[in-house]
């Protein structure tokens, strides 16, 4: 492999590198609390983490942050159902 | 690179444009990831509820889940969707033999995490921690935690199941892949195939929390 080949590599395998890091320190942080529990709010910390995770994965693994606004439409209406399904819940369950 | 190879798509005649076809083909993989993501979706929500409803019972059985084999899982699936971007990129660069060691080390990781989740498993037999089974109920004596094993055994039954067909799927698009041409003719099934495996770590990176964190 050459140097040109090294920096080719490295120029489409950034982004992916950055994201596998950041997955891999977000999950520390999870496992951490998850592991010691510090605190009774920790619960928070832990959905926002995981949150950050699945956007990470969504926009840069899976790429929706450069597709077309189609598939970007379409990706995010996906979770915009499951949002109504959730709120519609727990409203129920919440409000009795 | 010496071995790059030409890189495109065979163009199907219903299709204006290559450009058009890859994009349908994104899209249409999109349409069931949105599907797969509303069928795990109602698990996660029925989770929750039981949380509401039953906060001691689930807290007593999440404990007896197997917290450190969960997030070893969780960082091998992390791993595994590494080497999956790693082949998609070669793949665009037209390196087919990194990309196939790509590949190859992605289903590995795949059956790693089958193999980890199969001891956990075996381990809850062990323990008398699955209910549906003809023998003693470690829990009996609260029998709202037997809602909270049942969730957790069908949810990450059913996304073993996945990971075993996305490990099946991959290991046979690995085979196609390593032949001349391949990549001159279908490199957007490695694109494809890989939007699948991404959407199978994003389930389990949910699955974590929601069985094993949040309810310790």
């Amino acid at each position: 492999m050459t140097s040109e080949d090294r920096r080719l590599l490295w120029h489409h395998m950034r982004l992916p590198t950055i994201s596998f890091a950041a997955l891999l320190g977000l999950l520390a942080i999870n496992v951490t609390l998850g592991a010691t529990t510090p605190f009774r709010w920790a619960w928070m910390i832990e959905a926002g983490v995981t949150l950050c995770m699945v956007l990470v994965v969504l926009l840069v693994s899976m790429e929706v942050w450069r597709d077309t606004p189609l598939i970007r439409v379409f990706s995010m209406l996906g979770f915009f159902w499951v949002l109504i399904m959730f709120s519609m819940t727990l409203t129920d369950y919440l409000g009795r | 690179m010496s071995d790059a190879v030409p890189v495109g798509i065979e163009r199907l005649e219903h299709f204006e444009s290559a450009d058009q076809q890859r994009e349908a083909s994104a899209l249409g993989m999109w349409a069931w990831l949105l599907t797969e993501l509303l069928l795990f979706a109602g698990l996660f929500l029925i989770a929750l509820i039981l949380r509401i409803l039953h906060p001691a019972a689930v807290t007593l059985a999440a404990t007896h889940l197997k917290f450190w084999i969960g997030a070893a899982n969780t960082a091998i699936l992390i791993c595994s969707s590494f080497t999956m971007s790693g082949a998609i990129e070669l793949s665009r660069l037209g390196w087919q033999r990194g990309m196939v060691r790509c590949m190859l080390a992605t289903a590995a990781l795949g059956t790693l995490f089958l193999v980890l989740k199969g001891y956990e498993y075996y381990c809850d037999v062990v323990e008398h921690m699955v209910p549906f089974l003809d023998q003693p109920y470690a829990l009996a004596a609260d029998p709202a935690t037997r809602l909270f094993v049942d969730v957790y055994f069908v949810t990450t039954g059913l996304h073993a199941m996945h990971l075993f067909t996305g490990v099946s799927i991959l290991l046979v698009l690995t085979r196609m892949a390593s032949r001349p041409g391949f990549l001159a003719r279908h490199q957007n099934r490695i694109e494809i195939y890989g939007l699948y495996w991404h959407f199978i770590d994003v389930i389990w990176i949910i699955v974590f929390p929601v069985l094993y964190v949040l309810n310790r």
